[in-house]
């Protein structure tokens, strides 16, 4: 029964790896793009693909912790898959969001062309995340991480311009140099703890680390500069505001709503189940992590007000946003790490829909920057009121899902034993909320009360295809609604973070 | 060590400023020439680090004359055997090391390694 | 006496009698028969290995009628067994692979002494490796010398000759220490087969006599193996070697001659000297240092290069390097390592070749780097090949480099003083090889005319316009996911292999 867990995986790993070969055999050809026909025929086998995949990977998540060796790559390190608490939360935001996004790019791929090389990539990267979820090891863990830039760089260089391919080639770099700081921090690990098995509360052999803490630590600080690339932590951030905006909307969303996360979902495995949250408490790693994640919390939402491209604005906001994720797990506090599993969730709906309302923008009249957005509410109003309804939740106005999460954060900061970053967190969080505020509503405002100036007068109603209007509908509806009814995953995610601290 | 003992062992220590003098030639000259020069003098010095190995004052090559005699009228030899293995092998090295020099000479008509170096630079393989 | 046992003695001198052979015949009938002779000694390895991995010990066979410390032996264990069966695997998917080269760049007359060169190097690689002698080692060193440079200098051109008699020089200083060393440890053991040797070694370690002289002879061996195998500041030679030779040539020199001394430098320490004692000297020290300065230079070198094959060649550099710091961490961990890396840089570095090859082909036969943009475009297969090889030398999940940079770092955290050099080392030169071997693969991928480079009319080839190579670069590929993905079963081959030696 537990090889069930290998069907999600690999499913939509075959699957993609056929549209691929498709794709090449095609071009081998020289044949005609995908008729109508073909292309509908695409849409729904990805789709059906995924939805299978996505259920199945729900089912055998929801139905109970399972474990299952896949083989071994060394004497003691197997290629393990084990689903916990985590693991389940982390499956769940993926496959709905990877739905979601799926419907979405059937229209929106009709612009960019080679939708078959797009969705063969696309279900592959599904089925690296599951099995990147489901790693019940730190190797295993790495290996997927690392297939997994592998198989997603490919959506940002999906249109082949020098400016893809320069962006996908430092996305590349910067995820192979932070991986490999990762993989620096795991072998030394790999000596000091008793196993590289996930066990909540750390594996770290104390007998091992004492006189060598000095040196674990700097392997840790390794390990989250290291993962910290994934999800846009300084000083390696660099290149996701690259790298997002250049790839089609549906790729940016999915990569700004849910890679990013696996960084995230790294360093959790690393703090939590590896190495032990008390073990870092209160040395110069967790002060270093927290300036850092404050700073990067900062620094994004400056960036993101001073940003005229409307998506790198966005992918500047990730930045920022991912990065209060960081600094929750950073505060080790229960509530603390409620919150940033909160936020996790949150910010993937939300930063979803912003995505996807750009790229609405961008394939109805091809407007990229923000000045050009101006009077865009008299022409798609419901895209604009979704794109407003999850600018509030992501600035966290009560009662949408981001104020919850922010309160959570900002609670666990001030009770835990942080020092002078009890107080300086909190206010930091604070001022990048009212700065999220400043380069998020300026798009509604102008886009609803274009400002005076403008000489056109009328408005032409352009509203989006009802497939790309629902999925983001749908998106933007769960951004509030998580925050009306939040209880149920407030009591899993404290349930989680005091197994683990 | 002291002096004493580098004499008595006189021979051994000859062998050994051979091969330093073969192996600084070999490595150092520029003339392809004087390095196979060098390359023999290093070989043949190890010949007689070896030879004096296998030799034993006062006893005979074990060439059996006049009926077998005891093991203690022969020197030992392995290590003249191996002498001439060695000996094959460095002739065949050297008669390579002889044609390569010959046909470097043919095209670039220098014996200078150096020299040859730059050439090939100059035509821009 | 089962007749398996026989086997590694007919192999080598099957290998060897078909080169006088091929020297008659011509070219295309030499060829077959060269094919034909790898096979057939993998196949037989193969056997072997299957015999011994059965009978779980090594056994020991007799040349001639003299027993022991008289007369020549062959040794054979797992390790040996499985460095055969690997090596002929390699050379015969080299030679597939450079098939259509050959016939190009050779002179047909030549073509069948090519092959003479191919038979001879592979009889001495099989003695290398199955000798018990040391004596014999050293006289087949100078055969796999003299081969290696005949494939160097068959394609005839000034850089090669030159290269070749760069290579001779520099291999000629090495094996003159060799021999040197050989000779010490002959003078004071008075054996010549290395079980006995072991013996007397330990005799004279236990009484403590004649430290000096044991440690002398050890470094003058080390020294010279290190240079034939070209430690880094003895490569000069390399990459023209490598990078002007036809090739087959390339991917032979690159994965196998330099391997084979590696072996042999390997089997000293294990089965002459003791590697406890190798390890007591501080022998391994030094080849720790250069191996780590190799790693680390040999990157900057690759880095700058700009001609695809000799970026190659530079890599290997830095790969012998990897291999030597794993011998100089002196622990078995280390070692086994070094020898899985071994395996796992053949299979890569020939591969690697194979695709560059295959690359050049669709841009007008040129190694220039700009020349290359967009050539992964035009030849698919051997674009994939590329980056197949890229990512395993980057030490890429699912690959072979992985598992060996994985295994160099279990060795080197067990290692107490050199654990911080070592895991240093290996990221930083993780990194420069990332730098060189990405910047290619972005190279290659480059479509042409978003560059703003003048537009060339390079041919576009297909996978099957030339079989033979798109075999081998997929052979390559499956052996480096097999190795990268069931390294388990590899790793304690090796393991018990070594463990045979002692």
């Amino acid at each position: 029964m537990s090889g069930l867990i290998l069907l999600p995986i690999f499913l939509p790993m075959i699957a993609g790896i056929g549209m691929l070969v498709s794709s090449a055999s095609a071009k081998w050809k020289k044949a005609p793009d995908l008729s109508a026909e073909g292309l509908r025929k695409l849409h729904i086998l990805a789709i059906t693909v995924l939805a299978v995949s996505a259920v199945l990977a729900l089912w055998t998540a929801w139905s109970g912790d399972v474990s299952f060796t896949l083989f071994y790559l060394m004497k003691d390190i197997p290629i393990f898959f084990h689903i916990d608490d985590v693991g389940r939360v982390f499956v769940t935001v993926i496959s709905i969001i990877w739905v979601v996004i799926c419907i979405y790019s059937f229209v929106y791929m009709k612009h960019e062309g080679e939708e078959r090389r797009f969705f063969g990539f696309y279900l592959v990267v599904y089925g690296v995340l599951v099995a990147l979820v489901f790693s019940g090891n730190l190797v295993t863990m790495y290996l997927f991480y690392e297939m997994m830039t592998l198989t997603s760089m490919p959506l940002v260089l999906h249109n082949g311009s020098r400016e893809a391919i320069m962006a996908a080639l430092k996305y590349l770099f910067y995820s192979m140099c932070g991986a490999y700081l990762g993989l620096f921090g795991i072998f030394f690990l790999y000596k000091y703890c008793s196993s590289l098995t996930f066990t909540p509360g750390g594996t770290l052999d104390m007998a091992l680390v004492s006189g060598n803490q000095g040196i674990v630590l700097a392997a840790v600080f390794a390990m989250l500069i290291g993962f910290g690339v994934k999800a846009g932590m300084l000083p390696l951030h660099a290149w996701l505001p690259t790298a997002h905006p250049v790839a089609p909307s549906p790729a940016s969303a999915a990569l700004s709503g849910i890679i990013v996360k696996s960084g995230v979902l790294a360093v959790i495995r690393t703090v939590y189940y590896i190495v032990g949250p008390d073990f870092i408490r209160g040395t110069w790693v967790q002060t270093a992590w927290m300036v850092l994640t404050l700073l990067t919390v900062f620094m994004g939402s400056m960036l993101a007000f001073r940003e005229p491209v409307f998506k790198k604005r966005l992918a500047y906001s990730t930045v920022s946003q991912v990065s209060y994720i960081l600094f929750g797990l950073s505060a080790l506090s229960p509530a603390a790490m409620t919150g940033a599993l909160l936020h996790v969730v949150f910010h993937a709906f939300i930063k979803c829909t912003l995505f996807l309302t750009a790229g609405i923008f961008i394939f109805q009249c091809g407007k990229t920057r923000v000045e050009e957005l101006n009077g865009i509410g008299k022409e798609m109003p419901k895209t604009l009121w979704c794109y407003t309804f999850a600018s509030l939740a992501l600035i966290g106005i009560p009662p949408t899902s981001g104020f919850i999460s922010k309160w959570y954060l900002a609670q666990g900061a001030l009770e835990a034993n942080i020092g002078v970053f009890r107080w300086i967190g909190p206010v930091v969080l604070l001022i990048s909320a009212l700065l999220t505020a400043g380069y998020l509503l300026p798009v509604t405002m102008n886009g609803f009360f274009p400002a005076k100036g403008t000489e056109q007068t009328e408005w032409k109603k352009q509203e989006p295809p009802y497939l790309m209007l629902l999925p983001l509908v749908f998106l933007a509806a769960m951004a509030v609604l998580l925050g009306v009814f939040p209880n149920p995953l407030i009591r899993y995610f404290s349930q989680i973070a005091s197994t683990v601290l | 060590m002291n002096l004493a003992n580098l004499l008595n062992n006189y021979e051994e220590a000859v062998a050994m400023i051979l091969f330093g003098i073969g192996f600084s030639n070999l490595l150092l000259q520029k003339n392809l020439i004087k390095k196979i020069i060098g390359l023999n003098i290093m070989d043949t010095a190890m010949y007689l680090f070896l030879a004096l190995k296998g030799y034993v004052e006062g006893r005979k090559a074990p060439i059996v004359v006049d009926g077998v005699q005891s093991v203690k009228a022969y020197i030992n030899p392995i290590p003249s055997g191996l002498v001439l293995t060695g000996i094959v092998v460095s002739v065949s090295v050297s008669a390579l090391m002889l044609s390569l020099t010959i046909r470097l000479y043919r095209r670039y008509h220098t014996l200078d390694l150096d020299e040859i170096t730059t050439q090939l630079k100059k035509e821009g393989l | 006496m089962a007749f398996v046992q026989n086997l590694p003695f007919i192999s080598i001198i099957l290998s060897l009698f078909s080169g006088p052979l091929s020297s008659i015949l011509d070219g295309k009938k030499a060829k077959w028969l060269n094919l034909a002779v790898i096979t057939a000694v993998g196949a037989m390895s193969a056997a072997v290995l299957v015999f011994v991995i059965g009978s779980g010990e090594p056994y020991v066979y007799m040349m001639g009628h003299f027993p022991a410390p008289w007369g020549n032996e062959i040794r054979v264990g797992t390790l040996e067994a499985s460095m055969a069966v690997f090596f002929c695997l390699i050379m015969f998917l080299c030679m597939v692979g450079g098939s259509r080269e050959r016939a190009i760049e050779l002179e047909a007359s030549k073509e069948n002494l090519y092959y003479v060169m191919v038979d001879l190097l592979l009889c001495s690689l099989l003695a290398l490796i199955y000798t018990n002698d040391l004596f014999t080692a050293y006289v087949f060193v100078e055969i796999n010398t003299i081969s290696a440079c005949g494939l160097i200098m068959i394609r005839q051109n000034g850089r090669t000759i030159e290269a070749a008699t760069r290579y001779m020089i520099m291999s000629l200083v090495g094996s003159g220490l060799f021999l040197l060393g050989i000779c010490f440890l002959y003078d004071l053991t008075g054996h010549l087969l290395m079980s006995n040797i072991q013996e007397q070694v330990k005799l004279l370690h236990e009484t403590g006599e004649y430290h000096i002289p044991l440690l002398v002879s050890v470094s003058l061996m080390s020294v010279g193996l290190a240079i034939k195998s070209a430690l880094y500041p003895f490569h000069a030679w390399l990459p023209d070697a490598y990078g002007y030779s036809t090739l087959s040539s390339a991917a032979i020199l690159s994965s196998l001659v330099s391997k084979g001394y590696i072996f042999l430098l390997v089997k000293i320490f294990y089965r002459v000297i003791g590697f406890d004692i190798v390890r007591d000297s501080k022998v391994i020290n030094v080849l720790f240092v250069f191996g780590i300065v190799g790693m680390i230079l040999g990157s900057v070198d690759a880095i700058r290069e700009s001609n695809i094959r000799r970026m190659i060649a530079y890599s290997s550099v830095a790969q012998i390097g990897y291999i030597y710091m794993g011998l100089g961490l002196g622990t078995t961990a280390g070692v086994i390592a070094s020898i899985y890396h071994i395996v796992s840089h053949a299979a890569t570095k020939s591969l690697l070749f194979v695709a560059a090859s295959g690359l050049t082909d669709a841009s007008g036969d040129s190694t220039d780097f700009f020349d290359l943009t967009g050539a992964g475009f035009r030849n698919k297969l051997a674009g994939a090949a590329f980056t197949v090889g890229s990512l395993s030398m980057v030490g890429f999940p699912m690959f072979a480099g992985f598992i060996s940079k994985i295994l160099f770092a279990q060795a080197g955290v067990e290692s107490d003083h050199k654990m911080f050099l070592t895991l240093v080392a290996l990221a930083i030169s993780t990194i420069l090889n990332a730098v060189y071997f990405m910047k290619t693969v972005i190279r290659i991928y480059t479509p042409i005319h978003r560059t703003g480079l003048p537009k060339k009319n390079f041919e576009v080839v297909r996978a099957g316009q030339q079989p033979a190579k798109s075999f081998a670069m997929v052979c390559f590929i499956i052996l480096n996911l097999v190795l990268g993905l069931s390294s388990e079963p590899i790793i304690r081959l090796f393991e018990n292999g070594l463990k045979m030696f002692a």
